[in-house]
């Protein structure tokens, strides 16, 4: 009895598992299915996704009016891109947070060039901030569009200025002036800890391509054929940059800033007032920053102070950010070029920048009376629309450079490093790399 | 050393074995803390308003800026200096850093001054809808795709590896185990030196020959067929354990002219729960983490699991961090439970001493 | 496993001359049962193996022709500061968290083998942070190790003590990453209890019978008992600290905005092997980056095959001479 019973019992057991186990991978072969007599597949991947069912809303527009179907992929990490783009697959366009890699990307022949296909889909290149249009191309090919993008300006915090003494409507206007400024800006209490700071230069999103601009150099000659790391404008910028750390103690800076809370909350150092002046981009006015986490904070937003002598550099700004581009293995490239054309619209290059509070790429696009609504932004579009606004020459191997310079910049700001030697060391290491580039 | 019970009397006795106790108590507990406390954060910042998140002073609890009614709308209450005495007022606006002020008792009494002079009234206030939220996030206008989407995905990939593991495994460790064959063990040896290969090395090669050889781009096949020909722990683990049973018992089989298939199912799988039930946990949460797996091969947000899903929350510089928390807690819950009610079995079925059951 | 060797042992001559037709079928049978892992083996190890090793004496192109440059690729490491800086980084955390993190798991282990009452409530507990995500840990560990805010700093504090700046000294990155480790070790600490469950207790209760301390019941019989536990751990360890990256990427990657999302931040201090060789992969130095996991293969190899050999010395394993 007992063991009958077991018996029955085991292979009911059985016949569930077995009912269980054929419907599963009829599933993962359901899974494997898709195309058909379905209508055509666009892929559209981006590596930024702040917020991927907003994008697939965006591009489901795009879908509907053309009878295909779009499908975004947001966001998406960079082993997934590589991976994808030296493979059969790769995406019909890829959307990058900047264009740091796309000269390497053509080098290695990955990249679409984009000239023809933007002329025959009527992509209105004019349109395109210059500065933001030159960013996308490389040895006098365009292989990238930009989509939206990114500058920097100085925010000051009114509050703090008001206790200081200080004007709440004047911020610094040289970078001399900004010392200054962060000097009365700066608490420290009778044991000597900090409370406040007035301004830290590298507590930014991005900084040094600003700075260096702003000294009238780039590590980059206008070609990228040379690297100019060497220079005194490159030691100039960083020795600016370390006076911030070593008036008061780089270890106690230091320390300072790393208890201030993250760069998305409430406790980052500007928004929480603990640090009276940064440099930062045009995100941080909108919702997922400041007028999300600390929307009462009462502060301002201008050009980042030049140089005393170099009045004529005044508004320098670089501008970077978002790019499109087609992958040299898609194999409808027509298809491709269509949706990128469609993408660069002004209206849909509004849509998309409003909600991402991203400056737009397309000139009539920013006459868009949203990007106003918040005056504050309306200050970084003037600012990217400024004959002084620049933009920065990538070569196959910026990212090997940034990641030197970055080193450098940590030794010289929270070491006391001197910036000159490092500087000699880094470029020759890298003015190799790039003559072996430009050589091929 | 010790003068163990030769003269206590049994008051004594118990008295020591209660201070024992008590100290195991303590020093289990006090270490205990270090890793409850970051997960107990983690389950109430699930509950957490964004502003809330990173708060300082640090807070466990979820709190939020208290807010009063006043004619059908509602205000944030603050506590406001007026004539050297902190009242209670609600705040109706800021600007330019200028706040103005209103007593909910009395509605007329308006007060504007600097915002920086005020301080919020916060209250505890747990934010259920964080774990809405987060299901609702993965949702893709136009596509079928929520977050049961990728809880379904994730349990299709870890059931079938599971079982594509255990179908494999189980013979394989059967042949390093109680067959002898020569050159037996060096092979062991290569099984297990694949272990040491770093992932690196291998990444694009198999990308390639799963996406353009096989095409079997955006599946879960280059998920859950690698499953089915053996890996090197599992097999480790499975060996281990096969070891501890009586070669005797085996050999008694053999003499009856039982098949080792038959000696395999019928006689060492039955006694093998404990490893099996080990291996099907290890497996299971192998499968359910793996994000570079997913990563690389899915492309269609219909297909993916939920260790990728997790990405929906990060932005380019931002992330939904209680949203993400929220799901976080939902992700490994499964885990627990499972690992609450299997934690014996599981714990018997590892055998590295090589002990004879 | 030395010590289970079973196989018949073939004297090497007789090895060249043909097997009994015993032996052969015997061979047969096992190739056959192991026969999955071959194939795989093949498949996914042995083709991306070659393939990989082929590509290290390469500039390796995905889209365009790759060229062969010989040893270039060796060479250049040699010379390649950042390389050395990694290798150092992670030897480092070799030395020292491998063997603190098995120490812990075996004490964290004896503590969850107590005849405590709600042991397997606290079993859960100390699982419990190895099953979270690493993007969910890592920002829980950023906010403990907060400078002035954190809760660690906060804690030392009320002993008197000025903690460090975990995240910006590149003095105390390693010492944070580690201790973040530790959180997550609940799956060592399962394996060793289970072999402490293994112990015999007859062995144990004689040695109480013989006015033997619990300290020193442990020290004399349990860790000796599961000495091939440690072995295992430690090699386990080995292997995954010397591809140490998924917590240190992810770490960097969640710290937006500071300076510690840069490369190997603070000052190359957290840059590891395996981070520096996925930063080669992103910048596609694909054979730079395959000659670096070969490198680092026959690095792991080499001390797996040291930790076995030095541990016949002091593994036991109960089977032992029979």
């Amino acid at each position: 009895m007992k063991e009958d019973f077991q018996m029955s019992k085991r292979h009911w057991r059985s016949v569930v598992a077995l009912v269980v186990l054929v419907s599963l991978f009829a599933a993962c072969k359901g899974g494997t299915g898709g195309a058909g007599a379905e209508p055509e597949l666009l892929r559209v991947w981006i590596t930024w996704g702040d917020n991927p069912a907003q994008l697939q809303e965006l591009f489901n527009r795009y879908a509907e009016a053309n009878n295909v179907k779009v499908e975004i992929n947001s966001p998406v990490e960079d082993d997934k891109v590589i991976t994808a783009l030296s493979g059969t697959e790769p995406p019909d366009v890829l959307v990058l947070g900047g264009p740091d890699n796309v000269a390497s990307w053509v080098n290695e022949g990955l990249v679409a060039p984009l000239d023809e296909l933007a002329a025959e889909y009527n992509i209105d290149l004019n349109d395109m901030y210059p500065a933001m249009l030159a960013q996308g191309r490389y040895q006098g090919k365009l292989y990238a569009l930009p989509w939206g993008s990114d500058t920097y300006g100085l925010y000051w915090n009114k509050d703090l200025f008001e206790q200081a003494g200080l004007d709440t409507e004047k911020p610094p206007e040289t970078m001399e002036e900004l010392l200054d400024y962060a000097d009365q800006l700066t608490k420290v209490d009778e044991n000597g800890q900090i409370t406040q700071l007035g301004f830290v230069p590298d507590f930014s999103w991005g900084h040094m391509e600003q700075y260096i601009k702003l000294y009238g150099s780039f590590w980059f000659n206008d070609d990228g054929t040379k690297v100019q790391l060497d220079t005194p404008e490159m030691a100039a910028a960083l020795r600016w940059e370390q006076q911030f750390y070593s008036r008061y103690g780089a270890d106690e800076v230091l320390r300072f800033v790393s208890s201030t809370g993250e760069y998305d909350s409430a406790q980052h150092g500007f928004m929480a007032g603990k640090i009276a002046m940064m440099v930062d981009g045009e995100w941080m006015v909108g919702d997922n920053f400041i007028n999300g986490l600390a929307p009462d904070l009462w502060y301002g937003v201008g050009p980042i102070p030049y140089p005393a002598g170099h009045p004529e550099r005044k508004d320098t700004n670089v501008v970077g950010g978002t790019v499109a581009l087609i992958p040299s293995g898609v194999e409808n490239k027509d298809a491709a070029a269509k949706l990128l054309a469609w993408m660069m619209t002004p209206e849909i290059v509004a849509d998309e920048m409003v909600v991402n509070f991203n400056l737009p790429s397309s000139k009539k696009a920013s006459e868009d009376q949203r990007f106003y609504q918040n005056e504050k932004f309306g200050v970084f579009i003037d600012l990217a629309s400024s004959p002084n606004a620049t933009f920065q020459v990538f070569t196959p191997v910026s990212s090997d450079l940034l990641d030197e310079l970055e080193l450098i910049e940590q030794q010289v700001l929270h070491q006391g490093a001197d910036p000159g030697p490092l500087l000699q060391a880094a470029q020759a290491k890298l003015q190799p790399m790039v003559d072996e580039v430009v050589g091929k | 050393m010790s003068a163990a019970g030769v003269t206590h009397t049994k008051h004594r006795i118990s008295w020591r074995k209660f201070l024992s106790r008590t100290l195991g108590h303590v020093i289990v507990f006090s270490v205990g803390l270090f890793f409850l406390i970051p997960t107990l954060w983690m389950s109430f910042t699930a509950f957490k308003s964004r502003t809330d998140v990173f708060r300082f002073p640090p807070t466990l609890l979820p709190y939020d800026v208290k807010e009063v009614t006043i004619n059908g709308e509602r205000y944030p209450l603050y506590r406001v200096p007026i004539d050297g005495q902190m009242r209670e007022f609600a705040r109706l606006k800021v600007e330019e850093g200028n706040g103005t002020y209103v007593n909910p008792q009395s509605p007329d009494e308006v007060v504007e001054m600097r915002a920086r002079l005020t301080e919020p009234v916060i209250a505890i206030k747990f934010h259920w809808n964080n774990f809405s939220d987060a299901m609702n996030r993965s949702t893709r206008p136009g596509l079928t795709v929520n977050f049961w989407t990728y809880l379904k995905n994730s349990t299709i990939v870890a059931a079938l590896t599971i079982f594509g593991t255990l179908v494999s495994c189980v013979p394989v460790a059967y042949g390093f185990s109680h067959i002898e064959w020569p050159g037996r063990d060096a092979v062991f040896v290569l099984v297990l030196s694949t272990m040491m290969l770093p992932f690196q090395v291998t990444m694009i090669p198999l990308y390639l020959f799963f996406t353009s050889t096989l095409g079997w781009g955006d599946t879960f096949l280059p998920l859950v067929v690698p499953s089915l020909f053996a890996s090197p722990f599992e097999i480790f683990l499975l060996r281990q354990f096969f070891l501890t049973i009586p070669k005797d018992l085996i050999d008694a089989a053999r003499v009856d002219g039982a098949s080792d298939l038959r000696i395999l199912l019928q006689l060492i799988v039955p006694l093998s729960k404990p490893i099996l039930t080990a291996i099907t946990i290890f497996t299971f949460l192998w499968a359910w983490n793996d994000f570079l797996g997913p990563l690389l091969y899915l492309n269609n947000p219909e297909h993916f699991t939920l260790a990728i899903g997790l990405q929906d929350f990060q932005g380019q510089r931002n992330t939904a961090w209680n949203q993400l928390m929220a799901a976080s807690v939902v992700f490994t819950a499964p885990i627990i439970l499972a690992f609450f009610f299997a934690q014996r079995t599981f714990i018997e079925g590892i055998k590295l001493t090589g002990t004879k059951g | 496993m030395e010590a289970r060797r079973m196989v018949t042992p073939v004297p090497r001559a007789a090895r060249r001359r043909r097997w009994s037709p015993q032996v052969r079928r015997s061979f047969i049978k096992g190739i056959l049962f192991i026969s999955p892992w071959i194939l795989g083996f093949l498949f996914f190890n042995l083709y991306p193996m070659t393939k990989s090793f082929a590509m290290s004496f390469a500039e390796w192109h995905l889209r365009i022709p790759s060229e062969w440059i010989g040893l270039a690729n060796y060479a250049n490491l040699l010379h390649d500061r950042r390389f050395w800086t990694s290798l150092y980084n992670t030897v480092y955390m070799v030395l020292f968290a491998v063997p603190l993190t098995v120490f812990s798991a075996f004490v964290f282990a004896v503590l969850l083998n107590l005849k405590l009452r709600g042991r397997s409530v606290y079993r859960v507990i100390y699982y419990l942070p190895s099953i979270v995500p690493v993007v969910a840990s890592s920002m829980l560990w950023m906010w403990i190790f907060n400078t002035n805010n954190g809760i660690l700093n906060v804690f030392l504090g009320y002993l008197g003590i000025k903690g460090p700046s975990w995240l910006t000294d590149p003095a105390w990155s390693k010492p944070a990453l580690i201790l973040m480790g530790l959180w997550g070790i609940g799956n060592t600490v399962i394996i060793y209890l289970s072999g402490i469950q293994d112990v015999p207790v007859s062995l144990l209760e004689a040695a109480e019978i013989d006015g033997a301390t619990w300290l020193q019941r442990l020290w004399h019989i349990t860790v000796p008992m599961v000495s091939s536990i440690t072995l295992f751990n430690l090699i386990i360890g080995v292997i995954d600290m010397f591809q140490y990256f998924t917590q240190a990427y992810i770490f960097a990657a969640v710290q937006a905005g500071t300076t510690a999302q840069q490369l190997g931040s603070p000052l190359d201090s957290t840059l590891f092997y395996s981070v520096y060789l996925y930063n080669r992969f992103q910048t596609l130095k694909l054979g730079y980056a395959a000659a670096m996991a070969w490198i680092l293969f026959v690095i792991i190899l080499i001390c797996s095959l040291l930790l076995l050999r030095a541990s016949k010395r002091w593994t036991y394993y109960e089977s032992e001479g029979t």
